[in-house]
């Protein structure tokens, strides 16, 4: 009988632990589907408005690929503030630069091995190319707020996506308050949609998108 | 094995006899002993084997150094650019012809040492196991450039550089001649090879084949006395005189002032048939060619932008030495950057000056400096991969190929107007505010990968923007300030891609003639009309206005530019099937 309620109160401190976390905030799950383009991957899904929050990027690691003539990940967001490492795993030398407003910045041609990297301290689309391979272009999103996600080959997307965040090295990100927020979508061959959703005290909220071919919209107007 | 059942010993509770003291006393020494050995071994192999590491990385750092003279029968050759067959690092002889080279290599590998330098054959020599030099010896090329010399067909040099020559065919260079769009320009033919359909050279110039072939037929203009009409180069049996073939560029030895040239520079070329042997004379870029079936002799002009200047640059000196007002359209520096000195000539093609206007501008240390045509223009496709090592394949490969880095391979596709290159040639963005019933549009256009102006080259080429704003209910907006496109970009639907009077702008090189006609062929005309095209790495800002109806609305605005190779009007009139490039496009 001892040992029974020994238990019992080890689910009773293990709940009380967790209850916290699920009291402050609340997620936005939902699926993208999309006509014109073969999978509903790496689609931005984003809220332009956000509680501030305190965010610690100062070990983030978000890595912006090249190799075999392509910039690796096409789209790349990351919060404000944070550094991206430029390594050239490919067989030529590559010049990364961007002349975006947000930022620009040229790092020179180098060689197979070499790393630079580069601080983005503006949000705001960056635009990437290489100056001697055209077919090189990539895009860093450089966001206002942790609060995005990138669709899975289904579609489907969850935000905040912490996992990913910490795993990028970006601490200090919490679940969504209770609140009105805007939701929008980014891809660089889709047309951007915008909607309101509103965040319940408790539960997660789904929202849906259809998107279909067209110009993407500035981030943040 | 009778260790533990040593007799006279006591019996243990397994049943075993114990060993005798003696023998005990015996076997801790044995094992003692053994013990120590093991040690010593250990210590021993550890030792070497650090010794023999250190050894090894010692010789990966340093490895073997090779060292000679480059000789001549002349003596020493100062300047030579000595290095391991296919390798990056190379260095210069001195005055003595003296060389030392660092290379990783362990010294028992016998390497193949290359040497070359402008205006000699590139040799070789094979280091020896002992510690002699390594002297190679060198040739000088004499100046024999032979006329009447009939250029080698691209087919033979396919045999060998099967990737590179299909590359080279699928370009535009490879079909200069034989463009149908050259053709009809020339002979005042449509594309339905209706005959009188102006612009015509032949039809303005009937007794004159003019200079055309220069550029379109330069193995046929460089081929003695043949004809430089166009047509007669066509109907000719040398099928390598269409484009510009590969012996006719790896002929050329130099490049040179020239103003009795289209282009004010003129080629100088080196011709010579073998005299023994299948070995053919070619220049290029590579000092490590040492190869039977051609005579290689590097040259530093392959690496340098003045080699295209060659055909990317036109200049038209007008008649009577007629002049215009060239500051009008141009600022004194980019006039100067043209390389002109007065008002007499008019720029008809400038992509070699553009660029080197650009490069002299730069400092030292920004990182666009050095940036060459070879370095866009001859670069690695996707389409391409996986990298190659080699430029020659099959066969040819294991009997005479080179491995080298594929930084140092320049496949030669020539990509220019070409949808892959124009995609990221420019980058706009969009800005937009509104007050009270107005929005403005601010729009950015970089030319963030072209070296040159974009667009360049022809001047039948344009970029246009095409800018709408809606309201929130997808209602076009009207504008009340900001350009509109001219007559020029089309007069009709805009989904038949006319966008004449829509909002926008239209960035090109016109030229016009006395009469106030513009888009005159480069022939007809006496000065340049407009001249906006971007910068590298420039920017033009343009600011539009539009009108809200309800100043709470959330309007949108959506940019596009586009890329037309023909303007519209000589298009209609060619009855030419030419496609619109989207470069890029946004939404605000």
């Amino acid at each position: 009988m001892k040992r029974q309620l020994y238990f019992v109160y080890i689910i009773i401190f293990i709940l009380l632990f967790c209850l916290p976390y699920q009291g402050l905030a609340e997620k936005i799950t939902g699926t993208v589907t999309v006509k014109g383009l073969r999978s509903p991957a790496n689609i931005l899904v984003y809220l332009t408005n956000t509680p501030s929050i305190s965010l610690d990027v100062t070990r983030a690691n978000f890595v912006m690929d090249q190799k075999n003539l392509t910039f690796l990940p096409h789209i790349l967001p990351i919060p404000v503030g944070a550094t991206v490492q430029f390594p050239n795993n490919d067989k030529v030398d590559h010049n990364v630069f961007s002349m975006s407003r947000t930022k620009k910045f040229n790092l020179g041609s180098y060689k197979p091995g070499e790393i630079k990297t580069i601080l983005f301290d503006k949000p705001g689309i960056v635009e990437l190319r290489c100056d001697v391979h055209a077919e090189m272009s990539a895009y860093i999103l450089v966001m206002k707020n942790p609060y995005w996600a990138i669709t899975d080959a289904h579609g489907k997307f969850e935000i905040p996506d912490i996992a990913y965040l910490k795993e990028q090295g970006v601490s200090g990100v919490e679940n969504l308050p209770a609140g009105e927020y805007f939701i929008k979508t980014w891809h660089e061959k889709l047309k951007t949609q915008k909607s309101s959703v509103v965040v319940p005290n408790n539960g997660d909220v789904s929202v849906e998108f259809d998107l279909t071919r067209g110009t993407p919209s500035v981030l943040y107007k | 094995m009778d260790y533990c059942g040593i007799e006279g010993s006591n019996v243990s509770a397994m049943g075993l006899r114990k060993p005798s003291k003696d023998k005990r006393m015996y076997r801790k020494k044995t094992i003692l002993l053994l013990s120590l050995s093991i040690l010593a071994i250990f210590f021993s192999l550890f030792y070497f084997e650090k010794r023999i590491l250190a050894q090894t990385s010692q010789r990966k750092i340093l490895g073997a150094v090779i060292q000679g003279r480059v000789l001549s029968p002349y003596g020493p050759v100062e300047n030579a650019r000595v290095r391991v067959v296919g390798e990056e690092k190379y260095t210069l002889t001195d005055r003595q012809g003296r060389y030392v080279l660092q290379t990783q290599h362990p010294p028992v590998l016998k390497l193949r040492v290359t040497a070359g330098k402008e205006g000699w054959f590139n040799n070789a020599q094979i280091t020896s196991n002992s510690s002699q030099d390594t002297d190679i010896f060198m040739y000088p090329i004499y100046l024999n450039d032979q006329p009447d010399y009939s250029f080698i067909s691209p087919v033979t040099c396919a045999g060998c550089h099967i990737k590179l020559s299909r590359y080279w065919d699928q370009s535009k260079m490879a079909h200069t001649t034989s463009n149908p769009k050259v053709l009809d320009m020339y002979n005042g033919t449509d594309a339905l090879r209706r005959e009188g359909v102006g612009p015509g050279y032949r039809l303005d110039n009937p007794n004159s084949n003019g200079n055309c072939a220069e550029c379109h037929a330069p193995s046929a203009v460089a081929s003695g006395r043949w004809s430089q009409d166009l047509n007669a180069v066509l109907q000719s049996s040398r099928a390598e005189w269409d484009g510009i073939s590969c012996d006719f560029c790896h002929k050329i030895r130099k490049v040179t002032q020239n103003k009795d040239k289209p282009s004010g520079v003129s080629a100088v070329l080196e011709r010579q048939s073998s005299s023994s042997g299948p070995s053919i004379l070619v220049f290029g870029p590579y000092d490590d060619v040492v190869v039977s079936p051609m005579a290689a002799s590097y040259n530093q002009v392959y690496e340098q932008g003045q080699y295209c200047s060659v055909c990317h640059s036109h200049f038209k000196k007008l008649d009577g030495g007629k002049t215009w007002s060239y500051n009008k359209v141009y600022s004194t520096s980019e006039w100067k950057g043209f390389g002109l000195e007065n008002n007499t000539v008019v720029p008809v093609q400038t992509t070699y000056q553009e660029w080197k206007m650009w490069q002299d501008q730069l400092s030292f240390d920004d990182p666009n400096k050095g940036k060459k045509c070879q370095d866009c223009h001859m670069s690695w496709r996707k389409e391409m991969l996986p990298y190659d090592n080699y430029v020659v394949d099959k066969g040819a490969r294991h009997m005479w190929g080179t491995h080298r880095s594929p930084k140092n391979i320049h496949p030669h596709h020539f990509d220019g107007g070409t949808q892959t290159q124009l995609k990221t040639a420019l980058a706009m963005e969009l800005e937009g505010e509104t007050s009270g019933n107005r929005l403005t549009v601010n729009v950015y256009i970089t030319n963030t990968n072209g070296g040159h102006w974009v667009p360049t080259g022809e001047t039948m080429r344009s970029v246009m923007l095409l800018l709408q704003a809606r309201d929130a209910s997808g209602k076009p907006l009207k504008m009340i300030k900001g350009s509109r496109l001219p007559e020029w970009t089309g007069v009709g639907k805009a989904g038949a891609g006319n966008y004449a009077g829509l909002p926008g702008a239209v960035f090109a090189r016109v030229l016009g003639d006395d009469q106030g006609n513009l888009h005159v062929p480069f022939w007809r005309a006496t000065h340049i009309a407009v001249d906006n095209r971007i910068r590298p790495k420039g920017t033009v800002t343009l600011q539009f206005q539009f009108a809200l109806e309800n100043p709470e609305d959330e309007p949108s605005a959506e940019a596009k530019i586009i890329y037309r190779p023909v303007i519209r009007p000589l298009a209609e009139q060619k009855r030419w099937l030419v496609e619109d490039i989207l470069i890029t496009s946004s939404v605000w």
